[in-house]
This record gives structure tokens, C-alpha cells and sequence, in this order.
């Protein structure tokens, strides 16, 4: 499944009632409002972030939207994370380490959280892992297998985003999963699938409390859906204090929590639907981070001495879906000229400000095993013109770009596309569709051109081009369908060995750019404005942040 | 015309069908915009299973004149549905943002008269003078300003340039805690609170925004008042008054005491009208208002959103009417006595 | 915006010959009418030279020269994307001017019509009667809601385009020409003539058009120039909020609104030229208002060319 989370849109598709700064009552947390003596101590351990949206639920199996993911990592533990590593070229940065490593167990850097040691049988069917004993989950209660158990049966029978985390790893029933003794569990596959340890890091995985669910939810909701939209039970680092929808998320650090205990104690996330306002309060102090700015925002803070923006290469895509299923987008040659018109340099210096790169692989370029040696689309007018007269349109025709007006990248760069294309013959209207209409239009696949920003969460590139490329996976939304590229996906999803995996998945890239299904753009950074002296700033592929990372100096 | 009575129960009657009427059109209208608020709510990721069994639970495979029963029905009972969007109850956000929007439109409405009246009746009763050219301009230009654009040119000659208002961002700062709701008035709570810091920061957010709406409706205000008292200064009644000896300034008043019935109802309708009406200077200035909130609806398929703020502000326009009626009475010794 | 109640028919008093007259008199005393007139025809010729005009094309991104300020070659300056300005505001009356003349256009015929009928049937009974009060009823209905959510609702409902901005602006104005109409009408109902020409046998359809609505459009008329200018700041305000037409059209106010961030930054020219632009046209268009209501009010007339006549004399003696 795609975590859409990815960048500033994802603000919007829930949008987004200005209210934010309008709150009209239950302000719970007076950020350093009047600050004394004795508050100066809390206010150096509460972190203030100015979100653009507070989380619509909790509950990962039913909402990924923005300020969800954010929580997610805070409030709940994983069995496996991947270890951090400087990022190499922002200094101060700190990253997952998702590269291939011939020389580590599975070729994997990881590192255990719930799980301590963890093991693959040789055939690769079998994965077993003994779990951390002592962990208390928030509601007190002690982590064991069951929870682990549990939390699968519930992707089973909930049937939200859940059931493509199952059917990812080729999981068909519960019974694959077993509690083999009370903290050693094992999942059995029928083929072997690379995918299997990297899952457990992908925060669409946290593991509940099984305990707590189950008697909170009692008969009628035997997997406690009610209890999670409103609140927590796992065992991360910090629980729910407080959330107000539109306004704030209060979270608070556990006393009892069973690794190191973060630093920020109190976090206050503030919902601020404007970018510009955002900005504002940073610069006024009033907060310590400013969640996803615009391009031109991020620059005018770069000569702050208090501020800072963090900037790294992200696996974040944004992109045209250009439908193959309907005319003239069925012929591969126009999907290529549109391809040849898009002008790259243009878009990042002018809509991005820099804060982007060209979009080069059909898979994030920061994941293993992504090529940019099958780009070739710089712009080329007189190469689209002629790839248009070999369709047979060497006069052109007309279409539609459709993108989302909640955010504000979308609407320039489909602007300069215009005119591009324009100068190939191809005349596009332009469609502004409301934050919230838009998912559904991508979803329906009825339009012929339509933006798309996202990231596939797990860094695999087998996972990410299953999402967006076999025509099986339902966020195929440009309806691209080749046998071949199918079988070599799947292909490459049973098998462990790396180097054959690089080796397959090459092809698939090299296909991917030659039948362009897509309208290659950019991939957007990720970038984050803080005050100077707040340090600790993380980037996972998730794209979500984790409070727990955030120190002050 | 006989008591004050008999004439609120007849308006009362008419009241009941036209709120019906209201819902009636809002709710076909917003419920023939394409998107499906089942999809919107469970996002791109969800199945079709989902999206089948959360309509059901919302009641969207009803056919429409039921879904429209079922909410008369919820109605009935207080309860205006719920914003896919703020996953809250309409009833608890409209309560929430109705109070900004009216504290912005009051004052804006108060400045507007501030500078309506006072030019209205000086170029009425200086014609050809200087003040009464100006007062006839800026009538004029007034009418043709946007406001959305006004508020624009005003941020960035107040707060980008000068400094001298807060970033327009909401009603209050963001470091200030807001004051215990009573009214839901920022400034009025903050009084009543007695908290200085909370007043000065919600009066200093109200500037900009209430400057925009007052200047731009100072002229209708204007206008109507310059015309009417125009027409009263050239009625026998003022002529005979001005042949009797009676000092100019007298005249004029009296001339304007005749003219309050209309330049109260053009304040009346203009109350109405704004509460819908400054739903851009809500944008421009993140008011966080019921005009904006209803918009929101409108664009993302959240009709409850919409079909509350309607109602409200429409029980709302009636209610400013009533009071106009009641206001007749007090000022016109000839009707009802 | 509440429209100013007109006057009632005056026009129609005045001889026709003597018209044109005054006109020209009112003209040369009230410098300012004629202002408005300058002004909109202005507007109307720069939309129509503007092919010729304008040095860039309106509709065409030039990401290198992306929001510079206004200088020799961008005369005001350019947007995000680079498209000139100048080029985009002498273009937009097109749009603009389009839009409003048509929306209060067509408001204005099916409203006088309407209007005309439920005035000429709303003192009769039966079938007709109770059909024109309901009529007016709906129109109750259609008045109380906040206008700006209906029209944006009915974009949202019928596709963002051109005809469906216009149909917005015809709908929320039709109630405004249903009543002036039918208080008109209802009055001309009553005189001699009316009944002489019913008496004399012709249809009650016959009598509408032969003598009742050319005697009961004056205030109508009087109320379109002031709607127009009514209409255009509506479009505008639809632009502003993503339901008015589609990007990249050139319109004053999706350019006014689009270049709304900027100005908080510091880059003003983006939304204040289209603005400015917008204003002006809206003033002209209420100056003519202004000349055409003080034109249909026989008493404000009858001052005006006393006075005009004395000063005449003045001058003379």
C-alpha cells in the first residue's frame, strides 16, 4: 500500500477549516505563554510544533493522513528498526541506513526494538523472533507475544489499509503467525520474501496492547476501532494527553517507558492550516518547528542565526498519472512526448526553489537498487514532436491536466507544463480540484492526466514498484498493465538474493522509463524549519517525525 | 397597524415554511456536487468494502428524499450531523466559529456606520461643499473596492511595510492564552476576564480585518443615508421649518431622525449579508469563521457543514429583521400606538 | 451587496426627444458621469485590443523570469510562473466584463419576466395567483441564503467553467428584477390603459408585452449598470476562492488570488495591479449607475436642470 503521507498535500486532503489559530476554548498547554522561573525548565522540554493539521484518528488501519503518522511513531514501538546514520550531506541529520549490506545478517542494517533477536530459516519460509521482555505498554500492561498475535489477527479482520501489510508479505491466513512460547513468535511463509524483516520496520506496523484493546472494546468492538480514534494503547515512548481535532495533539512522555527516555517531555502539536502562518509563529518563536512550508518559505528563512532548515533527499515522487487507458495515452510514443516536454529544470529552480531533484526512476532514488541511468527525458521538444507525428498526431490534440488545489506546487508546475506542451501541439486544460475531491478522482482513474504526490514507506524497490506498476496493486491509478513488468515484480518479491534482485529490478526501472506510465517530474525533499537550537531532526522514509528524536541545546 | 404582538406572530408563521425551504434547496443543491463523502472520508487507501459499509452507517445509499427526512428528523432533535472534515459535531464547530465571524462583522458593521452616517448626512446637507464631494466619491469608490483585495493591500501596507498590526493569522496570538468563553466575543470575554494581555492582542487581530469590511461598507450606509435625508431636507415638512427660522442644525436632525427607518433596514441587510458575505476577508485574515467553514464544505463534500451554517445564519438574518421591526416601533410614534 | 431600492419610473415620464438633450447637459455639469463612461469603455476596448496590445502572450509560463518586479519590460511585473501581467490584466475584461454582462443580462430578462407575470397575476385568485405567490415565495427562499455559499455551491455543483460562473451570477441576481418588476407592474396593472386594452379584447400575454412591461422596465434598467459592476467583484470573489474559471484564464480576480502569498512576503504587484484594474472598472461601471439613477429620478432631474438653466443665466447677465 502507498503511505500518501508524503509531502505538504497531505495536509490537505483533511483538510483544513482555518480555525487553527482561531481556538476557542480548551487550550490546554500555554506554550511558554507566560513564562516564569519555574516554567523555563518545562518550557526547554516541550516541544511546539506547528502542524497543518492536528491527526484526524489514530488507528493506522484506517487513516494516514498527516498529523496520524506523526503520532503514530511517538505512541507506539515496531519490532525492528533500521540503525541511524549521519545523512551525508546534511550535516547534524540523522537517517535510516537502508542500503544493502552484503556483510549483515539478511543484508540488513537493523537493529531490535519489542523484538530482541530475530532469526530466517535458510529456505527463507520461516522467521522467528524472541521478544524484549520487561516492556510496559502505556496502559501498564505487560508486552508479550499475544500483542504481537493480536495486532496481526486485527489487519485480518479489520480489512483496512492492514490487509495489504498481509498480503505484502504473502501472509493468507492468521495461522501463519504463531506464538511460539510467551515471548518468542514466528512467522511461516510460503515462499520466501525479502520483504518479511523490512515490514516489521514500517510504521503502518505498530504493535498494540492487546491487553487494554480487548477490554476496552469488549463484544461489540472486539478491536477496540472506537477506543483507537481517539487514543492509544502501545508501547512507545509517549502517550496521548490530549486532542482537540483542529486544534491540538498534547503528548506526553512515559515515565515507564523501556528504552531511553526522550528528552522533550511534553509535545504540543498546534494545527495551523496556513503555510505562511506556520512560518510566522516560527520566526515569532512561538513554536520550535514549522511543518511542511512552501519552497519559497523555506528560503526566506536561510540567513536566520535562531532558525534553521534541514533539507534531505527524500522518497518523496510527485508525478503526472498519464492514462494508459485512455486515448491518446495508450500509445506508449505520446506518453514519451509528454515525457520529453516536461521541463525539469524549470519546475525545480522555479516552483521548487531547489528544494527538489528530477525525477529519474520510477522508485525514490535515496532507496537500494534505484537506477537514474534509463532517464533519458531531458527536455527534448523536437524529440516529442517527432514521437507525436509517429503516433499520428503530429498536429497535436487536446487533454486534461487535473491537479489539487491543496498544494500549492501542483498548480504552478502544471502552469509551465501548459505552455510546454502547448509548444508541441498538445493543448491542456487545466483542472483545479478541491483537496478532498481530488483522492477520489485519482482513485477512479477517470481523468486523463492527473497529479500525484507520494512515497512508497518500505525502501525496497520491489515494494515500490509493485505499488505503483503491476496491475494488480490498487494504486496503479495511471492503469499501466505489461505482463512482463508484473511477472518480474513478483518475481523479484520471492527472492532473497540481493544481487539477482538488483539485476531484476534494473530491468523493471529500464521498462518503467521506456514505456513512461508517467509523466516523470521531481522528487521532492524533505525539508524541516526549526529553531536553531532545537537538534536530533531524523528523516525516515516514512516521512513522519519522531518526537523522540528532538533534543534542545 | 395594531400591537407589536399579533405582528411577531404573523412573521413567526411565515418563519417555519421558509426554513424548510432553506434546507430543502441547500440540501439538493450540495448533494448534487460530485464526491462521495464515504471515499473522502476513508482516503485513497481505502477498499471497496469499506467504502460500501461506512455509506451504509452514513446513510448515503438511502435514496436522497429519505437522507433528507433522516436529517429533518436529526434535526428535530438538535442535532445538525456531524463535519467529515473536523470529525466533530456541526452544532459544536458552528458554536465555536459563529461568535468570530459575528464579532468580526459587528465591528465592521459598527465602523461602517461610524463613517457611513455622519458622511451620509454631510453631503446631504452640503451638497455642493467640499465635504459633500468627498462623501459623494468615496461612495462611489467604496462600492467598488473587493474586499478580499482591500484586506490584501491593507497587510501589506500595515504588516509587511509598517509593522505596526500582527501577522493576519486568526483572532488572537498564538502565544495568548484565549480568554473562558462567555460570548465568544474574544475582545468582550477578554474584558469580562479582565485579562489586558488577551484583550490587546484580539483587538489588535480585529484592525485590519474590521478596517476592510467597515470602509468597504461605509458605502451603502453612506449612500442610502445621503439620499434619504436628501429627500427629507427637500420634503414641505423641512422647507417649513426652514421658512419658520428653525437653525440649520435642526433641520438636519430632524431630516435624519426621519431618515433612520431606512438607513436601519440597509444596516439590517448588510448584517445579514456579511455574516456569508466576508467569508474572504475570513480567508484573507484565517479567521477561522462560520463563512469559511461553510465553504470548506462546499468544496470537500461536507454537506452538514453547509446545511448548519445556512440555517444559523438564516434564523439569524430573521432574528436582525425581527429586531428591526421592534426598533420601528420604538422610533415611529405612529405605528402601533 | 443589497441593492439600493430603485426609483420608480421616471424614464419613462420624460419626452423622448428632450432625452438626449440632457443627457448632454448632464454630461457637461457632472464631469464625473462621463468618467464612468470613459472608464468602462476603456475596459471594453482593452479587452478587445488586447491581442493587438499586449507585448506577451496572457496564458504563457516563462519560469526564468519568475515574479520580477514591474520594470521597462514587464511593465508590471510578472507572477510565479512568469507570466506578464500587464498582458494578463488588459486581457481580462474578456473575462470579466463577459461574465457580468451576460450573468446580469440574463438575470435581468428572466427576472423582468417572471416578475412581470407573478406582478401582473399577483392581485388575481385562483390557480394563477397562488402559482405567483409562491413564486415569490421561492424568491423569499432564494434571497435568504448567503449568496456568496450559493453561487459557490453552484459551481462546485455544475463544473467550474464560464457558463456555469455566469449561471451563478444570473441566479443569485434573478430575485432582484422578479420584484422590481413585479412592484412595477403590479402598479401599471391598475391604470386605464390597461384595462382599455384588455377591454378591447386583446390576451392578457398581448397586454404584458404591448403595455405593461414597456412601461414598468425604467427601474430595472436603471438597476444595471450598478449590477454589473455588482457582478464583476462576485466573479472576482469566485476566482478567489478556486470556483471561478479555470487557471490560467486570464481574470482579475484568480490573478489577485494567486498572488496572495506573495504578498505577504513582500512581492505586492502579483495581486494589486489586477485589483487596481478590477476597482476602476467596478467605479465606472457604479458612475454610470449613478447618471442613470439620477437620469430616472424626474425630481432630482427637475433641481438638476434648474439649476443648470439659472446658472445659464448667471453666466449671461
Amino acid at each position: 500500500m502507498s503511505q500518501h503521507q508524503a509531502g505538504p498535500l497531505h495536509a490537505s486532503r483533511r483538510n483544513i477549516l482555518q480555525g487553527a489559530a482561531a481556538l476557542g476554548a480548551a487550550a490546554g498547554i500555554g506554550i511558554a505563554s507566560r513564562p516564569g522561573p519555574a516554567h523555563a525548565q518545562d518550557a526547554a522540554r516541550t516541544l511546539v510544533i506547528a502542524s497543518p493539521a492536528t491527526p484526524q484518528g489514530l488507528d493506522i488501519e484506517f487513516d494516514v493522513s498527516l498529523g496520524s503518522i506523526d503520532a503514530l511513531g511517538a505512541l507506539y514501538d515496531y519490532m525492528l528498526a533500521y540503525e541511524k546514520m549521519p545523512d551525508p550531506k546534511a550535516p547534524g541529520v540523522m537517517r535510516e541506513d537502508i542500503g544493502v549490506h552484503g556483510d549483515r545478517p539478511n543484508g540488513l542494517a537493523l537493529r531490535g526494538r519489542l523484538a530482541e533477536k530475530w532469526d530466517i530459516s535458510p529456505d527463507g519460509l520461516k522467521a522467528t523472533f524472541v521478544l524484549r521482555q520487561g516492556v510496559k505498554s502505556n496502559w501498564g500492561n505487560t508486552f508479550s507475544a499475544r500483542d504481537v498475535k493480536w495486532t496481526w489477527d486485527r489487519k485480518f479482520n479489520l480489512k483496512g489499509q492492514g490487509i495489504f501489510q498481509t498480503a505484502v508479505l504473502g501472509l493468507k491466513t492468521p495461522d501463519q503467525i504463531k506464538v511460539e512460547a510467551d515471548h518468542v513468535i514466528s512467522f511461516s511463509l510460503e515462499k520466501p520474501n525479502p520483504l518479511l524483516l523490512k515490514q516489521q520496520c514500517n510504521l503502518a506496523n505498530p504493535i498494540y496492547d492487546s491487553t487494554k484493546l480487548t477490554q476496552v472494546g469488549g463484544a461489540d468492538d472486539p478491536w477496540g476501532v472506537q477506543f483507537l480514534k481517539n487514543d492509544s494503547a502501545g508501547f512507545g515512548p509517549y502517550k496521548l494527553q490530549q486532542i482537540v481535532r483542529g486544534q491540538q495533539a498534547v503528548f506526553q512522555a512515559r515515565e515507564d517507558y523501556w528504552d531511553e527516555k526522550p528528552f522533550m517531555r511534553t509535545v504540543v502539536m498546534r494545527e495551523v492550516p496556513s503555510s505562511a502562518s506556520r512560518l510566522s509563529l516560527l520566526q515569532g518563536g512561538a513554536v520550535d518547528i514549522a511543518q511542511f512550508l512552501q519552497p519559497r518559505e523555506y528560503m526566506s528563512i536561510g540567513t536566520s542565526r535562531t532558525l534553521a532548515v534541514d533539507t534531505v533527499n527524500a522518497s518523496s515522487m510527485i508525478w503526472l498519472e498519464l492514462n494508459a487507458k485512455i486515448k491518446p495515452f495508450d500509445n506508449v510514443d505520446v506518453r514519451r512526448a509528454i515525457n520529453y516536454a516536461i521541463p525539469h529544470d524549470d519546475i525545480v529552480k522555479t516552483v521548487y526553489y531547489g528544494l527538489a531533484d528530477k525525477l529519474t526512476a520510477p522508485v525514490p532514488y535515496i532507496y537500494p537498487m534505484a537506477d537514474p541511468q534509463y532517464f533519458s527525458y531531458d527536455l527534448n521538444l523536437d524529440k516529442a514532436k517527432q514521437l507525436l507525428a509517429t503516433a499520428g498526431l503530429a498536429d497535436g490534440f487536446s487533454s486534461t491536466i487535473s491537479y489539487n488545489a491543496g498544494d500549492p506546487v501542483q498548480e504552478p508546475i502544471a502552469l509551465i507544463l501548459q505552455t510546454s506542451l502547448r509548444r508541441i501541439g498538445v493543448n491542456v486544460q487545466l483542472e483545479k480540484l478541491p483537496a478532498g475531491v481530488f483522492y477520489e478522482n485519482v482513485t477512479k482513474r477517470e481523468k486523463p492526466i492527473i497529479f500525484y504526490l507520494d512515497s512508497p514507506w518500505t525502501p525496497d524497490p520491489g515494494y515500490a514498484t509493485f505499488l505503483y506498476f503491476d496491475d494488480k496493486s490498487y494504486v496503479d491509478y495511471s492503469n499501466y498493465s505489461n505482463p512482463k513488468v508484473n511477472e518480474l515484480i513478483e518475481g523479484g518479491l520471492q527472492t532473497l538474493d540481493d544481487n539477482e534482485r538488483k539485476a531484476t529490478y534494473g530491468q523493471v526501472q529500464k521498462i518503467l522509463m521506456d514505456e513512461a506510465p508517467w509523466g516523470f517530474i521531481a522528487y521532492p525533499k524533505y525539508a524541516l524549519a526549526r529553531k536553531a537550537k532545537l537538534s536530533g531532526f531524523t528523516y525516515y522514509t516514512s516521512n513522519n517525525l519522531r518526537f523522540q528524536d528532538f533534543a534542545r541545546s | 397597524m395594531r400591537g407589536l404582538l399579533p405582528f411577531l406572530g404573523q412573521r413567526m408563521l411565515f418563519i417555519l415554511p421558509q426554513l424548510f425551504g432553506i434546507l430543502l434547496v441547500s440540501f439538493f443543491l450540495i448533494k448534487s456536487i460530485p464526491g462521495d463523502p464515504a471515499v473522502l472520508m476513508l482516503g485513497p487507501t481505502a477498499t471497496g468494502d469499506a467504502v460500501a459499509a461506512l455509506r451504509t452507517k452514513l446513510g448515503l445509499d438511502h435514496a436522497l428524499p429519505m437522507q433528507f427526512w433522516y436529517f429533518l428528523v436529526d434535526l428535530v432533535h438538535g442535532d445538525l450531523g456531524t463535519s467529515w472534515q473536523t470529525t466533530r459535531p456541526v452544532l459544536e464547530d458552528l458554536l465555536q466559529r459563529f461568535p468570530a465571524t459575528l464579532e468580526l462583522v459587528t465591528f465592521g458593521l459598527l465602523l461602517a456606520i461610524l463613517v457611513g452616517v455622519p458622511f451620509g448626512v454631510a453631503s446631504a446637507s452640503h451638497e455642493r461643499g467640499w465635504l459633500g464631494r468627498i462623501a459623494n466619491a468615496y461612495g462611489l469608490t467604496a462600492g467598488a473596492l473587493p474586499d478580499f483585495w482591500l484586506a490584501l493591500v491593507l497587510i501589506f501596507v500595515f504588516y509587511t511595510i509598517l509593522q505596526v498590526v500582527p501577522a493576519p493569522l486568526g483572532r488572537i496570538d498564538f502565544a495568548v492564552l484565549p480568554p473562558p468563553t462567555v460570548t465568544g466575543f474574544l475582545t468582550v470575554d477578554s474584558l469580562l476576564a479582565g485579562d489586558w494581555a488577551a484583550f490587546a492582542s484580539a483587538a489588535s487581530h480585529l484592525c485590519l480585518p474590521v478596517l476592510t469590511l467597515g470602509l468597504v461598507n461605509a458605502g451603502p450606509i453612506l449612500k442610502m443615508t445621503q439620499s434619504t435625508v436628501e429627500r427629507m431636507l427637500h420634503s414641505d415638512y423641512s422647507r417649513y421649518e426652514v421658512l419658520s427660522g428653525l437653525p440649520r442644525g435642526m433641520v438636519v436632525r430632524h431630516a435624519l431622525r426621519n431618515a433612520l427607518p431606512s438607513i436601519i433596514t440597509i444596516i439590517s441587510v448588510l448584517y445579514g449579508y456579511l455574516l456569508g458575505g466576508a467569508v474572504l476577508v475570513e480567508i484573507v485574515f484565517s479567521w477561522g469563521g462560520a463563512g469559511q467553514y461553510a465553504v470548506q464544505g462546499v468544496l470537500n463534500s461536507d454537506i452538514y457543514p453547509v446545511l448548519g451554517f445556512v440555517l444559523l445564519s438564516a434564523i439569524f438574518s430573521l432574528f436582525v429583521y425581527l429586531a428591526v421591526d421592534i426598533l420601528y416601533f420604538a422610533i415611529d410614534p405612529r405605528i402601533g400606538r | 451587496m443589497p441593492e439600493a431600492e430603485a426609483t420608480t419610473g421616471a424614464i419613462a415620464e420624460t419626452g423622448r426627444t428632450s432625452r438626449l438633450a440632457t443627457l448632454l447637459q448632464v454630461a457637461r455639469a457632472r464631469p464625473r458621469f462621463a468618467l464612468g463612461y470613459v472608464i468602462v469603455l476603456a475596459a471594453v476596448l482593452a479587452g478587445a485590443l488586447a491581442p493587438l496590445v499586449a507585448p506577451y502572450s496572457p496564458v504563457e509560463a516563462n519560469p526564468a523570469e519568475f515574479l520580477q518586479p514591474p520594470s521597462a519590460q514587464h511593465w508590471l511585473g510578472t507572477d510565479a510562473v512568469g507570466m506578464d501581467i500587464f498582458s494578463r490584466v488588459i486581457y481580462a475584461p474578456r473575462i470579466d466584463l463577459a461574465i457580468a454582462v451576460a450573468g446580469t443580462l440574463l438575470s435581468a430578462v428572466v427576472g423582468c419576466l417572471i416578475g412581470a407575470w407573478v406582478g401582473y397575476h399577483s392581485r388575481g385568485g385562483g390557480l394563477r395567483g397562488w402559482l405567483a405567490y409562491l413564486v415569490m415565495r421561492a424568491a423569499d427562499v432564494m434571497q435568504a441564503f448567503p449568496v456568496f455559499v450559493f453561487a459557490i455551491a453552484l459551481v462546485a455543483s455544475l463544473g467550474q467553467s464560464v457558463q456555469t460562473v455566469v449561471l451563478a451570477i444570473a441566479f443569485v441576481n434573478i430575485p432582484i428584477y422578479l420584484r422590481l418588476m413585479r412592484s412595477q407592474v403590479m402598479t401599471i396593472r391598475e391604470m386605464r390603459y390597461v384595462e382599455a386594452s384588455l377591454v378591447a379584447g386583446l390576451s392578457d400575454a398581448r397586454t404584458i408585452a404591448r403595455h405593461v412591461m414597456p412601461n414598468a422596465m425604467g427601474p430595472a434598467l436603471a438597476q444595471l449598470s450598478v449590477n454589473v459592476g455588482w457582478s464583476i467583484l462576485l466573479t472576482a470573489g469566485l476566482s478567489f476562492v478556486g470556483a471561478g474559471v479555470r487557471s490560467p484564464t486570464p481574470e482579475w480576480g484568480s490573478m489577485i488570488a494567486s498572488g496572495f502569498q506573495n504578498v505577504v512576503t513582500g512581492e505586492w504587484w502579483p495581486s494589486v495591479f489586477p485589483g487596481l484594474a478590477l476597482a476602476v472598472t467596478v467605479f465606472g461601471f457604479s458612475l454610470i449607475g449613478s447618471s442613470v439613477e439620477l437620469f430616472a429620478d424626474p425630481v432630482k432631474m427637475r433641481r438638476l436642470t434648474r439649476d443648470l438653466a439659472a446658472r445659464r443665466r448667471e453666466r449671461a447677465a
